[in-house]
Formats: structure tokens, sequence, C-alpha cells
């Protein structure tokens, strides 16, 4: 392993390391909503100063990496879509802080009734599985798995274009509800936007990886295996 | 292809026994600076060296194949007229440390014996130092021995005297491999602005080097040409594995 | 532990001033000779003595012209003989360092090192002096240049092989012929190098007496036919020193002295001219 081979592995642990914190911050930020669990809540928004911190460190760590190795090849291209996934984990990060946030403020539970028919916790595990799933073909480096990402965004994305109807009947059937049926359209919005990101997160994959399928792949592997030895 | 300089097709070159380039095909077009880079010992110098006719001074190395400047075989040509043709630059600035600064620049006129008017000659002098980014530096000084410049301007002084010939093309063994980094990168400077007049084939070892100057870059690998590609798409996507093997520094 | 470094110290202290010591030593015998040959020697240089040839047993003054001039005359002919062989020799020698050619002429020029001056005297006694029936100028100087070719090959290719091959290959990938890059590049960069080596031959040469016994011969008149045996300086201190006649003596004192001199300028020069003309690389 060259040195440099050694800080990408580095990097790409922490980069893992940050991946899951920001699911658990999801998942937190869900579970808080279901059972509405203030206190959980505001363990999210406390957590989100180490999605940040994390961010800051990648950056850090992708600028070293640039001015001492200078890279090139899959190395250069492995920390362009590093710097771009740490961006886009922290946005998701924001994410589950906003959700998290909309609990902290809202003074009623949501209607578990409303939370149904609006598919909310559906749509909310879709995307927690999405961004797991994103997860994995960064680590497999599978491009397969990654482009199944963009076909699943498609669920997300129809249940958000029929939100505003959804949540329209929901205010029908009981006035006094407008303000948590405003929330979980808020929720279902930003679940969206979770999808996004994890379809930007799976372009950068493929982004990374792709250019690794060679066309003297199979010769020149025995090759060097040859001369390691 | 009106406008390739050099082209090889199948050509294959060797010490003795020792195969050292292997069935090379290559295009070279006018005016573009080509880097040639590959692990030691891949037949990257002995590939430049065969371009004008050097690899044959040395004893047992022969050459096979079709190796042309324009339409001309090189290996039917007179050496004497291809090393005329295609200048070259070597490793360590190697000025004549005999001549003085002027006679070094012109050392290709008068070691020749060819009869000149000094006034041409002034004006060779002048213009092979300007374009090599050396007359500012050294106008007052033309008369002192070109050995008592430093290795970057002794370099520069090499140029001008390839320049003065008024090659096709140039070729740069290793350039700047003992030079310092602001003379290395003086004269990576003076590539971009002889590419304007010149064809310049560079070896290096320094892959950020290839990366900076070059047009288009040509990876050998035991004596194979692997791959020879626009030098963006060569540092960012190559095509062969054994290449980014090599960029990435991979290569045990 | 303290007093194992004095103790190292003090050892390394003595080999230090062992060192100083014997290089000290050595330049003894040579200040010594220096100093005796220039207290008998200095007295009898005059012009008189430069210009003029032996007087004959009996009389006073006397001079060593013949010697002067038949040294300096067979030192110019075998530098004309030995020079240019010995530098092409070199030359080739140094650029064909792994032909076969190389091997056998190289073992050659070390044989001939080695060959003892008399042995070259004899050979070329029989050779030339024998056929042509006469003791000659041209024989010495045959002989005297056999004894510098293997210097004057040997400094030429030590100094061109030192120089490196890019200037070569600087010469010819601007087109130059090979046989300007050896006689505008190689033999001028190397130059400083090639003229002291002939320097020091000529300095060795200069006092050999062995070859020129059967050769030169000696003469006690001004000759300066090459045909016709001539005088040289070592010969005549030769020749005079084993004299039984105090004048004769004299001369040979004389003689030493001028010799002594000539060879220590010869030397100097040497250095000086390698130290102002090596060409920086």
């Amino acid at each position: 392993m060259t040195p440099l081979e050694n800080e990408i592995t580095a990097l790409k642990k922490e980069l893992i390391s940050m991946w899951i914190l920001v699911q658990s911050q999801l998942n937190k930020a869900k579970d808080a909503m279901v059972q509405f669990d203030k206190d959980l809540a505001r363990e999210v928004l406390i957590k989100e100063k180490r999605v940040n911190a994390f961010e800051l460190k990648i950056d850090r760590d992708c600028e070293n990496i640039f001015a001492l190795y200078c890279p090139v090849a899959v190395d250069l291209r492995f920390l362009l879509a590093a710097l771009k996934i740490n961006t886009n984990l922290e946005r998701i990060g924001d994410i589950a802080a906003g959700i998290a946030l909309y609990i902290v403020e809202s003074s009623v539970n949501f209607d578990v009734k409303a939370l149904e028919s609006t598919s909310l916790i559906r749509m909310y595990d879709e995307a927690v599985n999405i961004l797991i799933d994103t997860r994995t073909a960064f680590e497999k480096e599978d491009t397969v798995l990654a482009r199944s990402i963009f076909k699943r965004d498609d669920v997300l994305d129809a249940i958000n274009e029929n939100a505003p109807l959804v949540v329209a009947e929901v205010i029908k059937a009981d006035m006094n509800s407008i303000p948590e049926a405003l929330y979980i359209l808020s929720v279902i919005r930003k679940l969206e936007r979770v999808g996004d990101q994890s379809k930007n997160i799976a372009e950068e994959i493929i982004f990374y990886v792709e250019a690794k399928i060679l066309k003297h792949l199979e010769s020149s592997q025995k090759h060097i295996e040859g001369e390691e030895d | 292809m009106e406008h390739t300089v050099v082209s090889a097709s199948k050509f294959n070159a060797w010490f003795g026994d020792n195969h050292v380039v292997k069935d090379v095909t290559i295009g070279i077009e006018k005016n573009q600076v080509i880097a040639v880079m590959g692990p030691s010992g891949c037949g990257k110098t002995t590939f430049l060296r065969c371009i004008n006719r050097m690899h044959e001074l040395i004893p047992g190395a022969t050459a096979k194949g079709s190796l042309k400047l324009y339409d001309d075989e090189v290996y039917t040509m007179n050496p004497i007229y291809v090393r005329y043709k295609i200048g070259m630059v070597f490793q360590r600035p190697n000025p004549f440390p005999n001549l003085s600064i002027y006679d070094n620049v012109v050392a290709g006129y008068k070691l020749n014996g060819l009869k000149m008017a000094k006034a041409d000659m002034d004006v060779i002098v002048e213009k092979s130092l300007t374009s090599a980014a050396l007359w500012k530096e050294v106008k007052d000084s033309l008369h002192k021995k070109g050995t008592f410049l430093s290795g970057g301007q002794q370099q520069r002084l090499c140029i001008a005297r390839a320049i003065a010939m008024e090659p096709e093309v140039i070729l740069f063994d290793e350039p700047t491999s003992a030079l310092d980094p602001i003379s290395t990168s003086s004269v990576e400077q003076l590539f971009h602005e002889l590419k304007e007049n010149y064809t310049l084939i560079i070896v290096t070892h320094n892959m950020q080097q290839a990366a900076r100057v070059s047009d288009k870059t040509a990876f050998f690998y035991m004596g194979e040409l692997v791959e020879f590609d626009d030098t963006k798409q060569m540092f960012t996507a190559p095509t062969d594995v054994r290449t980014q093997n090599y960029i990435t520094g991979r290569f045990s | 532990m303290d007093a194992r470094i004095g103790i190292r110290n003090t050892k390394s202290m003595l080999f230090k001033g062992l060192i100083v010591f014997l290089a000290f030593l050595i330049t003894i015998p040579l200040i010594i000779v220096l100093l005796y040959i220039i207290k008998q020697g200095v007295t009898q240089v005059n012009w008189h003595f430069l210009t003029h040839v032996p007087a004959p047993v009996g009389e006073a003054g006397g001079g060593i012209s013949n010697a002067l001039i038949g040294s300096f005359i067979m030192v110019i002919m075998s530098s004309i003989i030995a020079i240019p062989v010995g530098m092409f020799a070199g030359i080739y020698l140094s650029e064909n360092p792994h032909t076969k050619l190389a091997y056998y002429s190289g073992l050659c020029v070390d044989i001939l090192q080695g060959v003892p001056s008399i042995v070259v005297g004899i050979v070329v006694y029989f050779w030339i002096v024998k056929p042509l029936g006469t003791f000659s100028a041209l024989s010495g100087s045959i002989a005297l240049s056999i004894m510098m070719l293997p210097i004057v090959i040997r400094s030429t290719e030590q100094t061109l092989r030192l120089l490196p091959p890019s200037l070569k290959e600087a010469a010819l990938s601007l087109g130059v012929p090979y046989h300007r890059v050896i006689m505008k590049v190689i033999v001028p960069c190397g130059f400083a190098g090639i003229l002291s080596g002939i320097m020091l031959s000529v300095a060795r040469i200069i006092g050999e007496t062995a070859p020129l016994l059967f050769t030169a011969f000696g003469n006690p008149y001004l000759s300066t036919s090459i045909t016709k045996p001539m005088e040289s300086l070592p010969h005549l201190i030769f020749t005079y020193a084993t004299s039984p006649y105090d004048e004769w003596h004299n001369l040979a004192w004389g003689a030493s002295f001028i010799l002594l001199m000539f060879v220590l300028v010869l030397n100097i020069f040497t250095k000086l001219i390698t130290r102002k003309w090596n060409i920086q690389l």
C-alpha cells in the first residue's frame, strides 16, 4: 500500500462513519416523530454538530491529500466524489435536524391516522433504505446497486407529488389538524430532498468507479499480482 | 494526415538480444507537446533516441520497422541530415565546455564547418537565445564560457543550441531531472512557447510535469506503447489499467 | 569510560602525528638532492657555459652547448613521432574500450611502459643503427619516442575517458560527423590533460641516458645533423662525471643543474597548465 492508498482508505472509513451517523440521525428523527419524543428530537439537534464536524474534517482531509499527493486518475476521481458526497451527507444531516426541529417546536402529537394516509412512514423507511443502499454501493463500489437508486427515488417523488392532495384531505377531515398537517407536508418535502441527495451520491459513486472497468482488466490484473510477489 | 510530423508503425528496437521497443505504432502531430512516460527501462528513452537515430550509436543497438519524418523514412535518410531536422536536448545540460555561450548556440554550424557571415550568425544567436528565454540574461556575456551559467540557464542554452538548427522536431530526454524547481518551471514555460513553432517530444519521469506541459501523453510499459491519448483523458480516466496503476503510483 | 576516550584520543593524535612526520620525511631526500646539485652546479652556469662546447682536457672553461642543442633537437623529433601516434592510439582506446584490439593494444602499452630503457636502446640499435651503419640523432629520437609513447597514450586515454559521454552525444545530436566530434569537441575538451601527459613524457625522456648510449651515442662537438651522432645532456653528464678530471666533473655538475631546472620548470608548468586550462564540465 502506498501512502496515498492509506490516506484514501482512511478517508473512505471516515466517510462511512459519517454516513452511519447521518443514518442514525434520520432514524432517530423518525422515532422522535412517531413516538413524539421531544428529548430524542433534542438529541438529534445536538448531534447535528457532530455531523458538521465530520464534514469539516473530511473537507480538510481531502484538501491535504490534494495538496500533498497530487492524486490522478482513479484517486483523483475518488477524492472529487468524496468531496461532493461529503456535502450531500451534510445536507441529509441538516434535513434530519430540520425534522427533529419540527418535533421540538410542534405542540401536538402527529396523528397516527394522518401519518398512515399520507404514507409518510412508508416514505421515511424508503428514504432511509435508499441511504443505506447507497452506502453499501459506495463501500462495495457496486455501480449496479448505485444505478438502482435512481429508480427507487421515483417512489419518493410520487409520494411527494401526491402529498398536497393527501394533506388537503387530512385538513378537510379535521380543521384542527392544520398545523400538524403542514408539518407532515414539510417532512415529506424534506424526505424528497433526501432522495435527491442520495441520487447525487449515487452519481458520484458511478463517476468514481466506472473508469475502473478497464479494457485490459483481466490480463493485466494477473500481471500486477505477479509483480507484487 | 498531413499534420503528422513523426509517425512510427510496427517499430522495434533492440540492444543486442534485448528487445526494448516492441511494435510501437504512433502518429505525432505538428506543433504539439507529447509527453512520453513509463517506468525505468520501459523503452521510452530508446524510442526517443531512435527518432533522431542516436540509438544506433550504441554498440549492438539495432532497429526495425517504419519510422517517418513527414513522408520520408528516417532509417533510409542520412543520419546527419536526420539530426539536423530532429534536435535533441539531454537529461543533464551539456553545453560544450570549451566554447563560449555564443559559439555554443551556433555550435551546430561551427562544428559542422558550415561557413556563415558574422552578421547572419549574430541574428541566429539572438533569435535562438530569445526563443529559449535566455537572451536577456546572457546578452552582455555572450563570450563567456557556457559552463559559467546556472544549471537551468545551461539547459536553456542547450535548447537554444537545438533551436538554432531550425529543426522540425525537438526531442527532450528528461530535460529537467537535473534542475531545481525554479529552473524546471522556466523550462516548462518554455515548452508552451516553443510549441508554436516546433513539435516537442518529452520523455519525463515526472508525471506532474507530463500533466502540466503536454497535449498528449504516451505511456510505455515493457517496451510496448500501452496508451496514447490526450493528457487530460490520461490523467482523469485512463483506459488501460496499467496506465492507471502507473500514474497513481500503484506499480510496486 | 572517560579514561578510555582519553586513550583513544591520544592514539588518534599519535597516528596523525606519525602520518605528518612520514610525509615530511619523504621530502628530505628530495631537498638534499636539490640543494646539493644547486650548490655544486649553480656556480658553473654562466653564459660561456651555455654557449660553448666542452673544452679538451687541461683547458679551462668549456660549456655544454652541444648537449643542450642535441637534447633539444632529439626531444622535438621524438615528440613529432610520438605525439600524433600516441594521441590517436589514446583516442582509439578511450572510444572503443571493449574491443579486442583495444584490449591487446592496451596490454602492449602497459608492457611497453615496463620495458627497461636500456632494452629499448638495444632494440633500436639492432633495428636502425646497425642497418644504417652509424650512430645517429634519428635513432636516438626513435628510442626516446618509444619511451614517450605509453605515457602519451595512457594520459590521452584517461583524460578522454573522464569526459562525460553526454558531450559526444551533444555534438552528434547536432548532426556533427564523428571525425569532427573527435577533433573539434573531444580533443579540445581534454586538451589540458593531453598536454600535461605530453609534458610529463618530455620531462621523463629528457633525463634518459640508457637508450641513447647505443643510438645517439654522443659527440664532443656541436652537431645539428640528425644522421650523425649527437650529444645529449644526460649522456654528457654520464661521460664527464665518470672521467678522472675535475674540470669535467664541474661540467657534469653544471649540466645536472641545467637538466634538473628544466625538469622542475616543466613539471611546475604542467601543474599550472592543468589548473589554468582545465575545462569546467
